[in-house]
């Protein structure tokens, strides 16, 4: 990519100025670094230029320049990705959707929203609540991603168990093309006509254009909740209970693991009253009707002491159920206490594969020296290992590089997958051969080029290349800026 | 057909896995028989017999149960039927998984078989289960009642091996139910119609069979009224597993209640799950409608299920035309309310049932007496279509003899998102083989 001269620069600053307005377009090297990287600091890029846009006309006025000086171009949402995502080009326009963050409409009696993409996740939420109405797909992040963000990634949570994931709440999206068209994707019925465009665009991680509106579904609130601690002295038997309820025909909301080193970790900082000498817990979620929920539950807990738990402790009130929640949310700020840096792993596999996966995860990262604490999604054996290291100890972070990719390994070898959730980016774009073949890569490669022929529109992503554009570590750990501030942790 | 490809097929799958002449009846469609219809038994043999027809520039019609095979335009040239039925095996069920992986050509019927006497089952339940084949059904995204609580093919199917145009195996998804690695092919397959690939092989999310189950239905003196109804059960705290609603012609072919005045309407509404919440949830229906003029609350068997998928399709005897409706959950019974009244206008009969909390609407059009005029036909689903349109929905002509279809067309237009999918379908199937001419935008 040709570098661009000052003057061509200041040119055209002022025309993205006539774009979008003077107050929406950043040029200067200063302030550009703050979009030089998202959640993962690993990799960084500086761009040319960051505009603000507050309408799709803006968006698709500003492609559309970007096209004409073959500009690559990326979608920002609150850049709390964890892939590397939405990293621009070494050069070329961030188009940040953060002032496009409006609710333009709630139609209650159809159970939808359409919203602008810089909308933060929660506030969709907090919006419907009052009418007995929430969004159901709930990463850890949803006090600052954005919707737009989560289409591009189809992100999860630990809801995802019941809910489904992003894609299954999405029912049709306005898209600004690569080309800067302005399309329909889906709709507000359940069914669009023909391909299922939408259904294509989500989790296609920004490279097949930028949504500027989305219509999403909205759920009724659960009647009544449920959640319950199982306790076990061997992280095997938490494993083979997560089997064991599902063949037991029940499907609670969410079903998660907390290893002993994250139960210790959780207890010195924050005494959410997990037992210490715990090898590994289950955090159980159950909700649905009121009526029936004490069966279902005692079935869940009998399901957990036949596969081993020592002990299950139900929540008796709300704030006892927030205190569960809290050890299991609590963990990054955990991990912050007993080991200067930590990175999340995100990979998937067949849930019956826990016990041997995870003692794969043991060794791997016991071979390279570090230590790992688990916690995760385990009813969609969606594994986040996170390697505690020292970044000021050289080597270290390539030693957790190295392990890292040694887990994907396992996790595609017992027919699982290399990403549960947090995609592909920068990060993983090498891996992808680890669970595709030439040809499934070629046929992504050509449903690309329907999107997107030209490729400027977030370039270097997803596909298997060369990481030349970008500047790779050893770059020191920095957490995002909302887990600085407590409000969210990296699952 | 060239005389050297057909016995290239055969040395590909078998002299006796590929037809010609008169055994070809059971797959000519609209009047038109292909030159051959050719049954691999492998995803080896898909690929070589699909290769095989893009090297001469023959087009391929995938063929699972030919349940759907009137649906679209007619292939413009004749052609392969490409028939999946050596491919029916249930490959891998893993119950503690609730995954499943199977040949494109079991039927649903059999694969549910298999799946339920593990205690388990793929929420989805279209028509014609014991002819339609997964591939198809996810080919064709067909689905029944319980999509209104279970969600359509696209939220089941994780994994998906097609055979591309090029005679390329390529695999998209996997096998785990959460993942995001690369583009989400399987959406992309899943009711594409034969058009970008064929499909050989699915793995799917299943869910286990619900302890009890129980059917409701309520009869209403006015489909008018079931509007409010239906909007009442959605807002509710009820977690109903169907909410099927059919007016009195409907509903007296699918033998639901054969004493429903004409211009009424029975809404039947399914809940499953423990026992007790099935019991609360029907004493909570009960108390929900009554107020709203619900009467004569029949309890039905689970064996009405089929029935209800297969609603209006065998309401008139004289079928002259089918088509299926997507409109928003609010506009349903005013659709078929309507669109009846659109049908009268003309002299016509229909009859209409919807999957109603999904907005899935379908109507049969029929007359008594001798078959009606094509035109005529057409004027009304012409105006039924712009009745959907005007809802910010879509209609199909979901079936319709080619006298109508060739004056009305069969897909409605999808705008400008039609021309991203003449690319898909240019840069998956350059050369047009795959179902020419079927499908929307020309495509
Ligand atoms: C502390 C923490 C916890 C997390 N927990 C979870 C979790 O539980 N589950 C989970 O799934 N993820 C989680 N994540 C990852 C991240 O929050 C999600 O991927 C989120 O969806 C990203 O949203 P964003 O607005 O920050 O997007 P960004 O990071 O800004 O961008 C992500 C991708 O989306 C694209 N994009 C953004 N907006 C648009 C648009 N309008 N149109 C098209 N493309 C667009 C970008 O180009 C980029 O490829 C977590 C991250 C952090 C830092």
């Amino acid at each position: 990519m040709a570098t661009l001269t000052d003057s061509r620069k200041r040119e055209l600053r002022r025309e993205l100025e006539t774009i979008v307005g003077p107050d929406a377009v950043l040029s200067d090297p200063d302030e550009l670094l703050v979009y030089e990287s998202d959640g993962l600091t690993l990799f960084r890029a500086l761009a040319d230029f960051v505009v603000f846009p507050t309408s799709t006309e803006h968006v698709s006025a500003v492609v559309k320049l970007a096209n004409r000086e073959r500009l690559p171009f990326v979608a920002r949402g609150a850049g709390t990705g964890l892939s590397g995502g939405c990293l621009p080009a070494e050069g070329g326009v961030v188009i940040s959707l953060m002032r496009m963050n409006r609710v333009l409409e709630v139609d209650y009696d159809n159970q939808l929203a359409v919203v602008e993409p810089g909308l933060v996740n929660l506030h969709l939420s907090w919006k419907v609540g009052p009418r007995g109405y929430y969004y159901a797909p709930d990463p850890s992040s949803q006090q600052a991603c954005t919707i737009g963000g989560n289409i591009a990634n189809n992100s999860g949570g630990p809801h995802t168990l019941k809910y489904g994931v992003t894609t299954n709440h999405v029912l049709g999206l306005q898209v600004v093309m690569p080309d800067g068209e302005i399309v329909w994707l889906g709709g507000r019925t359940r069914d669009a006509q023909g391909y299922d465009l939408a259904g294509v665009f989500v989790g296609s991680e920004g490279t097949f254009g930028i949504a500027t509106k989305i219509v999403v579904r909205i759920l009724k609130k659960p009647q009544a909740v449920k959640t319950v601690l199982a306790v076990f002295d061997q992280i095997d038997r938490a494993s083979a209970a997560v089997s064991a309820v599902i063949a037991r025909g029940l499907v609670p909301a969410a079903m998660e693991m907390i290893d002993h080193l994250t139960i210790q970790a959780v207890e010195d900082a924050f005494n959410c009253g997990y037992p210490r000498d715990a090898d590994a817990a289950l955090l159980i979620e159950l909700d649905g009707l009121a009526v029936g929920m004490e069966g279902q539950l005692e079935r869940i807990v009998e399901a957990c002491r036949d596969a081993g738990a020592r002990e299950t402790r139900t929540a008796k009130s709300e704030s006892e159920r927030q205190l569960l929640w809290k050890g299991r949310k609590s963990a990054f700020g955990a991990y912050g206490r007993v080991s200067p840096a930590y990175m999340v792993m995100d990979g998937v596999i067949p849930r019956t594969k826990l016990p041997y996966v995870l003692s794969r995860v043991n060794e791997i990262v016991a071979a390279h020296g570090l230590r790992v604490g688990n916690v995760f999604h385990a009813g969609d054996g969606n594994l986040h290992p996170n390697i505690l290291y020292d970044p000021r100890k050289p080597g270290e972070e390539e030693r957790v590089v190295a392990a890292g990719a040694e887990i994907m390994k396992v996790c595609a070898e017992v027919g699982g997958s290399i990403s549960g959730e947090h995609g592909i980016g920068l990060e993983k774009s090498d891996f992808m051969p680890f669970i595709f073949s030439a040809a499934d890569l070629t046929l992504m490669q050509r449903l690309k080029n329907a999107f997107n022929p030209t490729g400027l529109c977030n370039p270097g992503k997803i596909f298997p290349t060369k990481k030349s554009c970008v500047e790779v570590g050893p770059v020191a750990y920095r957490p995002h800026a909302i887990e600085e501030k407590g409000l969210a942790q990296r699952f | 057909m060239p005389g050297a490809l057909r016995e290239k097929l055969s040395a590909a799958v078998g002299p006796a896995n590929v037809l010609t002449g008169i055994e070809l009846s059971p797959y000519v469609v609209e009047g038109r028989t292909p030159d051959a219809a050719v049954f691999p038994g492998s995803i080896d043999e898909v690929a070589a017999v699909v290769g095989l027809a893009a090297n001469e520039g023959v087009p391929v019609t995938p063929w699972g149960g030919g349940a759907a095979a009137s649906v679209g335009m007619p292939a413009a040239r004749a052609g392969l039927v490409l028939g999946l039925r050596r491919m029916s095996r249930l490959l891998e069920h893993e119950p503690a998984d609730l995954t499943a992986t199977v040949e494109a050509g079991m039927t649903m019927g059999a694969f549910q078989a298999a799946l339920g006497g593990r205690g388990q089952w793929m929420s989805l339940d279209p028509a014609d289960a014991d002819r339609a084949t997964v591939g198809g059904v996810l080919a064709t995204n067909a689905f029944g009642p319980r999509r209104h609580l279970y969600g359509a093919a696209r939220d089941l199917l994780i994994g998906v091996t097609v055979v591309t145009a090029d005679g390329a195996v390529v695999r998209g998804g996997g096998k785990v139910v959460k993942n995001v690695a690369g583009y989400d092919l399987p959406k992309l397959f899943v009711g594409s119609y034969g058009t970008l690939g064929v499909i050989v092989e699915a793995t799917v999310k299943l869910r286990p069979l619900p302890d009890h189950e129980q059917l409701q239905a309520v009869r209403f003196e006015r489909l008018k009224d079931t509007g409010v109804a239906v909007k009442a059960i959605m807002g509710s705290d009820l977690i109903p597993s169907a909410i099927e609603l059919l007016d009195a012609a409907a509903a007296s072919s699918a033998g639901l209640a054969a004493d429903t005045p004409a211009g009424g309407a029975v809404l039947v509404v399914g809940f499953d799950g423990p026992r007790e919440q099935v019991a609360w949830q029907c004493a909570e229906l009960a108390r929900i409608l009554v107020p709203l003029g619900g009467q004569q609350t029949r309890t039905l068997e689970a064996e009405a299920w089929s029935r209800l998928a297969a609603a209006p399709g065998t309401a008139r005897p004289a079928t002259a035309a089918v088509m299926t409706f997507s409109v928003v959950p609010s506009l349903v019974a005013e659709t078929m309310d309507r669109g009846a009244g659109i049908a009268r206008a003309r002299g016509l009969h229909s009859a209409w049932a919807a999957h109603a909390g999904v907005g899935a609407v379908r109507a049969v059009l029929a007359s008594d007496a001798a078959p009606h005029e094509p035109a005529a036909i057409a004027t009304v689903l012409g105006e039924w279509r712009e009745m959907a349109r005007a809802g910010g929905g879509h209609a199909t002509l979901a079936w319709a003899p080619l006298a109508v279809k060739s004056r009305i067309p069969v897909w409605d237009d999808p705008g400008a998102a039609g021309r991203i999918m003449q690319r898909i379908k240019s840069q998956l199937d350059p050369g047009n083989i795959l179902n020419p001419g079927r499908f929307i935008a020309g495509i």
